[in-house]
């Protein structure tokens, strides 16, 4: 009890454990320039994976659900077969380029007609039925269902790759930090809340908003702060830095503060749905690695543009979608578990209005960083030792460009 | 007689000026009354809420989703606009988030519904 009462500041020198990443300031030229942005279109966005979704949305064979790949300009078709599998396909009917299905999500008998002109495609994609076949002049069914798309499921969440062949399979994207996280239960949070902005901002400023918490203090007083950084952490530091390959985690320390008052409602009526928790359970080992008892949350991120929010008993998954050098669509879903009584749906609405509010604190730096950017006023990005992050994506995005870039020079 | 007609519960009469006004049917109409509101307007609503949160909370947690009478709907709502204005009255003073950014360039794409049951994990949606 009494290290409960005088909880440890956290210590510096996380930077250093990572030589490789150096400690000096950075270029920023990656955060604007177009040429830039080009080449990680092919080089870092295009082999990568995408969450689009959840199995829960597709319970039976027929359900179905259509979404977007905004950074490719893809729509997409995703649904349940008779055999049980997760199909993923371009949502273009192979006639004209309408989309196959046109609904947002539903259930089908087997068949999705185009309303156009009416071509219809099984579950497996199969072109089925040509309206008025013999006016074509020799179409070859079989060649002509809709395309696939590489799709994967992770602990319940649908991937799509967008490139033609992904050069790494969901597992091998994954990686370490996907198997040191996949036993939490993520999928007892059944309710979701999802929202979307536009930013006019570089997709990796959108990454770096929430990869570090040396700005918590200062732009988020009277929202994240006050537990963030409660007793015995004046500066907001964080418990600790995870990277594996690409993909990091930050752990998030927390001493429990006074709540506000309609958080105080919140938490004792409908606990289960909310941001806060004691030590760690029986989490699997990506998940407060540290064990420290003052742990809150990790924010868990799959380079490049996922990342989750994740607490004892609720999580938020951030999704970043670039739409060039200086634009992004940031989504937020916050996953909870599902509320039996009116008073524990008061307690999710509570944590979807804290999430949304507390990030969209940060929009309107994020425009301001990238004006300074875009104007060249800021040439360097100097990194806190808690910033390391923002370092280490620094760091992946440079070695990446420049390994696409001798691969340019040989091909 | 229509759901709004219905006021509220028993003993809940005090927040029945709330009614219909304050009563949205889901979170995007809640956070455009906040919008759209001044703080002093947040305020008083908020300050008439508050102190009644727990006995209004008593109530919520006797009624199941998917079997609420509408005035324990329209009591819900009251309560899911409570925790819409919770941050304006008491992290900012403000209907807009600190640092000011244009809450209206949300767009939500997916809600939970304020009434309906909810499944459990591993029943169907």
């Amino acid at each position: 009890m009494n290290e409960m009462a005088k909880p440890p500041v956290p210590d510096l020198g996380l930077t250093e454990r990572y030589p490789d990443i150096g400690r000096g300031p950075v270029d920023t030229a990656i955060y604007h320039e177009p040429a830039v942005y080009a080449k990680e279109l092919e080089a870092i966005l295009r082999p990568s994976w995408y969450m689009i979704g959840r199995v829960e949305q597709i319970p039976r064979a027929g359900d179905f659900f259509t979404c977007d790949l905004p950074t490719f300009g893809y729509e997409l078709l995703i649904c349940r077969d008779r055999q049980g599998d997760v199909n993923g396909f371009h949502n273009v009917c192979t006639h004209r380029g309408n989309v196959a299905e046109h609904r947002p999500d539903g259930h089908s008998a087997g068949l999705f007609t185009c309303r156009f002109h009416g071509w219809s495609f099984d579950l497996e994609g199969n072109l089925k039925r040509i309206r008025d076949e013999e006016g074509f002049f020799g179409c070859d069914k079989k060649k002509m269902g809709l395309r696939r798309i590489a799709t994967g499921v992770w602990q319940g969440f649908i991937f799509v790759c967008p490139a033609e062949e992904p050069p790494q399979s969901l597992e091998e994207w994954l990686g370490e930090q996907g198997a040191d996280t996949a036993d939490y239960p993520w999928g007892q949070c059944t309710q979701s809340y999802q929202w979307e902005c536009e930013i006019a901002c570089n997709w990796k400023l959108v990454n770096d908003s929430p990869a570090e918490v040396y700005h918590i203090p200062v732009l988020h007083p009277n929202s994240a702060a006050p537990t963030m950084m409660a007793s015995g952490n004046p500066m907001g530091r964080l418990l600790d830095v995870r990277i594996r390959g690409n993909h990091r985690t930050n752990s998030h320390y927390s001493v429990a503060g006074e709540p506000k008052p309609v958080q105080k409602l919140a938490y004792f009526h409908a606990a289960a749905a909310q941001n806060v928790s004691g030590a760690a359970r029986d989490y699997p080992p990506g998940i407060n690695p540290t064990r420290s008892p003052f742990w809150t949350v990790d924010l868990i991120m799959f380079f490049p543009t996922l990342s989750f929010t994740l607490s004892a008993g609720m999580y938020t998954a951030h999704q970043v979608w670039p739409l060039g050098p200086n634009r992004s669509l940031y989504r937020q879903r916050v996953f909870v578990q599902p509320a039996r009584t009116a008073a524990e749906r008061f307690g999710q609405e509570n944590t979807m209005v804290e999430f949304r509010d507390v990030v969209m604190e940060d929009f309107s730096t994020l425009e301001r960083i990238q004006r300074a950017l875009d104007s060249g006023q800021i040439r360097e990005f100097h990194y806190h030792d808690h910033e390391l992050a923002l370092r280490h994506q620094h760091h992946v995005v440079t070695e990446i460009l420049a390994a696409y870039d001798r691969d340019q020079a040989v091909a | 007689m229509s759901e709004t007609d219905a006021r509220l519960p028993d003993g809940f009469a005090d927040l029945e000026r709330f009614v219909p006004e304050w009563v949205c049917p889901d979170a995007v109409a809640r956070m455009a009354k906040r919008q759209s509101s001044t703080i002093e307007t947040l305020r008083e609503f908020y300050d008439t809420m508050l102190p009644r949160g727990e006995a209004v909370l008593g109530c919520l947690r006797e009624h199941q989703l998917g079997d609420l009478t509408p005035p324990v709907e329209n009591l819900l709502r009251l309560m899911l606009m409570l925790a819409e204005v919770a941050p304006a009255v008491e992290w900012y003073g403000d209907p807009r988030v600190y640092d000011g950014f244009p809450v209206e360039r949300v767009r939500y794409l997916r809600q939970i519904s304020d009434t309906d049951a909810q499944p459990l994990a591993g029943e169907a949606a």
